[in-house]
């Protein structure tokens, strides 16, 4: 296998390194005469992208046989792209033969330097494939790269995990003096509720999809998706280098969600590559929903074992808070948590520190508080819950702890005090504690 | 103070320089360790610096008598003293501020055999400095250059590009070979280990990669990366900006000198000398100097 670019395709080629490379490790690579396509997947399994290469992409494009078939470590190419791409004339790469132990990548430069790179194979590759068709995923939404860049700008730089809530949007028009605007969508942050010191920034952002998303469709009952954000903005820097819109493609908590590039439709023919980030989502929802009973599909959303604690994802924790109250005007809500020195008014911090014990009883816990909530909870527009079971089915210990949980009053599962989230059932005290809280303004109306 | 007949001993040196930072450019240069000790040599001809790591890598920087102002040497032969490396460039930047001209005094010896810095174009304030020296316990090996046969092997590679490609070999690792080769006329550096690389300079008449190129047998001799690496390191970025080129020589056995040009002039402010903001005069220039030992094993023709 052979292939040589330069210029323009050069500088796509070196982001798409830069993007696998914030994805995963290694690099898997599957030529064949219709395609060149580079495969990452990430440690945990929850990452997977794909950037597929025309032949037209390249200057010289040759494979021998049917497919060739290598993988190498992603830090070494990294290497290679060290020299300014500026600076290089064309970049060439050879697999010699199809059991070659080593890929040479050949940079020559304007200024007459020849630099070959010899980079090792992997003895054993885990070249996995997965595939999936857009066209399964009934949402989805274009965003510019820039807007969504200005959107993320409103949450702490160090977040993890991002929700991202859709609603079905109103065919009213967006007018400033109802209270149901059209801000279907909201973007807010997930923090690990698990995690003891919780000084990070905690953000809801509802948006108009009309106003900023470039095209938005979604049909039905509320659906939220949580994702790493560290890949969606590799994804995000990958897309605005190539100056090309983000395409999303979701359908709910579980299922995984895809982003693709948006080729202009001004473009006429497809463009001559293609890239696809497939992320795991959250297997719990973070709105009231339907039992999110099904078993997510194998390839795209292995999580981790349920009671690791790497990722939060296999933590279960419903807050509850129905936020699509959509306001008068994109508002956000941003809520630094106190330290430890909280008022009381958590019933959770209560519940916790009575009954916490170091190990699993964490999760028996959650469980609890979810169960509770659910319980006590009705919620405008959506589904009510009939089942009391919101558990994960990996939760083990799920079915043998039922509380009923009566004794609590009311929103005791947050740390943070209520009255700031957008809440549907307002039928909370509010107002009293507020020493930690920021109002809301204008005020808020319930239904 | 007491009067005395006799008139004091005039310190060996007393020298002026108009440009700190340049000083400390071709200082900088030669540093590539946290603690050197450096031994100093005045002559009548300029100040010597020498650092080494012992027996493998020897560095030189000569800031001859022209690029002072002032020049005044009164010793008896050559005095020798141990000092700092580190500490010395880091004291003679305190004299260094950006945007205006710094001149200082260099005096040796001093009361105690000191060396004396002060500041001395300031009319409100004086900075002053006295470092410690000390008897240099060792004899700085003379590296014994000697060229290779009777034609030399030798090439000027630009700086700035000798320096991304011994940057670059930092990839593949410990020990990296250098290859002359007369036909086609091209020097190779290549450095395996866990990947393998190799940058080839060729020697075309219309590139300035490779400015000289004397080879008329094949050589072949591997450096320790690290000390390679040492002589690139800390090139100050004039000598990126002025476009030198470095020259590598290979002499007998293998031993590798290696030459770099720093400029000691000052480029923005106007200089009775300087014509236009490029030309400077010849003299204003340091010479660095590296001698680099090569890996015992060692062939010196390499038929691969």
């Amino acid at each position: 296998m052979e292939f040589s670019l330069s210029g323009n395709a050069l500088k796509t080629f070196a982001r798409s390194i830069t993007c696998l490379a914030r994805i995963g490790n290694e690099l898997a690579l599957q030529a064949s005469p219709s395609q060149l396509a580079f495969h990452s997947l990430n440690s945990s399994r929850s990452a997977y992208q794909s950037i597929t290469f025309k032949p037209d992409f390249f200057d010289v494009y040759t494979v021998s046989g049917t497919q060739v078939q290598c993988s190498v470590l992603l830090k070494a190419i990294c290497s290679v792209l060290r020299t300014p791409i500026t600076s290089i004339d064309h970049l060439s790469v050879l697999l010699p033969n199809h059991d070659a132990s080593k890929v040479q990548w050949t940079l020559d430069c304007y200024n007459g330097m020849k630099k070959a790179y010899w980079i090792t194979c992997n003895v054993e590759p885990d070249i996995q494939h997965l595939s999936l068709d857009r066209r399964r995923f009934p949402s989805s939404f274009v965003v510019r790269p820039r807007d969504l860049n200005r959107l993320l700008s409103n949450f702490q730089s160090t977040l993890q995990e991002i929700t991202v809530i859709a609603t079905e949007p109103t065919s009213l028009p967006s007018d400033a003096a109802s209270e149901i605007g059209g801000k279907a969508v909201e973007l807010r942050s997930y923090i690990d509720p698990t995690k003891d010191n919780d000084s990070s920034l905690h953000t809801q952002l509802w948006i108009d999809p009309t106003e900023e998303f470039v095209q938005y469709t979604h049909a039905g009952d509320p659906v939220d998706v949580t994702f790493g954000v560290k890949e969606l903005k590799a994804f995000l820097s990958f897309c605005e280098g190539c100056e090309v819109d983000i395409h999303f493609y979701f359908e709910k908590a579980g299922e995984p969600i895809l982003m693709a590039p948006q080729f202009g439709l001004d473009d006429g023919s497809t463009s001559n590559f293609d890239a696809t980030l497939v992320l795991a989502t959250m297997l719990v929802s973070q709105i009231q929903e339907g039992n999110p009973s099904e078993p997510p599909p194998v390839a795209a959303t292995i999580h981790g074992q349920a009671n690791h604690g790497t990722g939060s994802q296999a933590q279960e924790r419903t807050r509850g808070n129905v936020s699509e109250h959509p306001s008068d005007h994109t508002r956000i809500w941003s809520e630094l948590s106190g330290s430890a020195a909280k008022n009381g008014s958590g019933a959770e911090e209560r519940q916790v520190q009575g009954e916490r014990n170091e190990n699993d009883n964490e999760q028996r816990e959650i469980q609890r508080i979810s169960t509770m909530h659910i319980s006590k909870t009705r919620s405008v527009g959506e589904n009510v819950l009939g089942d009391p079971n919101s558990c994960h089915p990996m939760e083990s210990n799920c079915a043998e702890d039922p509380r009923g949980g009566a004794e609590i009053n009311g929103h005791g599962f947050s740390q943070r005090h209520p009255s700031n989230w957008v809440d549907a059932d307002e039928d909370d005290d509010e107002g009293d504690e507020t020493e930690l809280c920021v109002q809301s303004t204008p005020p808020y109306h319930e239904e | 103070m007491s009067s005395s007949a006799i008139e004091p001993e005039a310190p060996d040196l007393v020298c002026q320089l108009d440009n700190v930072q340049g000083m400390v450019d071709a200082l900088s240069s030669v540093r590539w360790k946290r603690h050197q000790d450096a031994v100093i040599e005045l002559s009548e001809h300029g100040i010597v610096l020498i650092v080494e790591e012992t027996s493998c890598l020897q560095a030189k920087v000569y800031l001859q008598r022209e690029l002072f102002i002032r020049y005044e040497y009164s010793a008896q032969g050559r005095p020798r003293f141990g000092v700092s490396l580190g500490l010395f460039v880091d004291c003679l930047n305190t004299f260094s501020v950006p945007g205006r001209s710094n001149t200082i005094e260099i005096q040796y010896p001093g009361p105690d055999m000191q060396l004396l810095l002060k500041s001395v174009d300031s009319l409100d304030a004086c900075i002053y400095s006295e470092i410690r020296t000390r008897i240099p316990d060792m004899i700085s090996w003379d590296y014994n250059f000697e060229p290779a046969g009777s034609t030399p092997l030798s090439f000027t590679v630009k700086s700035a590009a000798l320096k991304e490609a011994i940057d670059d070999l930092e990839w593949p690792g410990s020990s990296i070979q250098i290859i002359l080769q007369p036909v086609p006329p091209s020097v190779t550096f290549r450095g395996e280990g866990h990947g393998d690389l190799q940058i080839d300079f060729m020697y075309y008449v219309n590139t300035d990669l490779l400015i000289a190129f004397h080879c008329d047998q094949e050589v072949s001799y591997r450096y320790k990366y690290k000390f390679l690496r040492a002589t690139t390191s800390n090139i100050p970025s004039s000598v990126i900006k002025d476009n030198r080129g470095s020259k590598l020589t290979i002499g007998r056995g293998g031993m590798l000198k290696v030459q770099h040009l720093v400029s000691v002039a000052r480029p923005s402010v106007s200089h009775p000398h300087i014509d236009s903001a490029g030309y400077q005069q010849p003299s204003r220039i340091a010479y660095i100097e590296f001698f680099v030992k090569p890996e015992e094993d060692v062939d010196t023709v390499n038929d691969s």
